[in-house]
């Protein structure tokens, strides 16, 4: 796979590999929590922490709408994006759609880190994976898009020192 | 209890300062978090990074204090960029 930048700042991934360009084009399926009650709480976490009914219950009325919105745009903006891959061309990530792309890879990842009971263990663990297990090939999707997102962080000058 | 009193009672419990609190969590990545509190607090990068790694090694920092309609507001914005934060009342 080439990384480049067009003249705009965007990102422009090209002669992406099978399996990576598989990884990407499931990021809108991983999305999805499913119904899954831990991948919805990690999406939308109580700001009170338990500790205050009425916070925890405006939070739900007027805050977690907004964010579902913020979420669902950032989805759209992403699965937009992935047409050219579907197509068999370069993937073109617009600088202006960036963050949404930041946005929606992190939302797959903690929902699949959710859905699966990922640990810190298992994200430390050096072994191959086993693609005919699920919850392994969930640990390398995490992987993958946890490398885009730092290649677009760096790219964006926003690193580490 | 008297008017006076009540007030007073009022005004110190809404001048009691809130906390935001990052916590930790084991997907997201260290540079995003650090990212994300530059963007929403102005942080520099060391002071971003100092935050970030209070996170990673002790689970929690507390990344904010002030009014509660701001601590909220914050709040809001982390969640939006899908980080772990609370709301606490400060001690």
């Amino acid at each position: 796979m080439n990384i480049e930048r067009d003249q705009n700042g965007g990102f422009v991934f090209s002669e992406v590999e099978q399996p990576i360009a598989e990884m990407f084009l499931s990021i809108p399926s991983a999305l999805e929590p499913d119904g899954n009650r831990a991948a919805h709480a990690r999406l939308f976490p109580d700001p009170a922490g338990g500790k205050d009914e009425k916070i925890s219950q405006e939070w739900a009325d007027y805050v977690v709408p907004e964010l579902r919105e913020g979420f669902e745009n950032a989805a759209v903006t992403v699965e937009g994006d992935l047409g050219s891959l579907i197509a068999g061309e370069a993937l073109t990530i617009p600088l202006a759609h960036v963050d949404a792309w930041l946005n929606a890879l992190n939302q797959a990842r903690l929902v699949l880190a959710a859905r699966f009971e990922v640990t810190e263990e298992d994200m430390n663990n050096p072994e191959p994976f086993d693609s005919q297990n699920e919850r392994e090939m969930a640990i390398s999707q995490i992987h993958v898009f946890g490398l885009l997102q730092e290649c677009l962080i760096q790219g964006l000058g926003e690193g580490l020192v | 209890m008297n008017e006076t009193q009540t007030q007073t009672k009022e005004k110190t419990a809404l001048d009691v300062p809130w906390n935001v609190v990052v916590h930790n969590d084991p997907v997201n990545l260290m540079s995003y978090v650090a990212m994300v509190f530059r963007r929403v607090f102005g942080f520099s990068k060391e002071k971003a990074e100092q935050h970030m790694l209070e996170v990673h090694h002790k689970g929690r920092s507390v990344v904010w204090s002030g009014g509660r309609e701001r601590a909220e507001l914050y709040v809001q914005q982390l969640h939006g960029f899908l980080l772990l934060a609370t709301l606490e009342r400060s001690e």
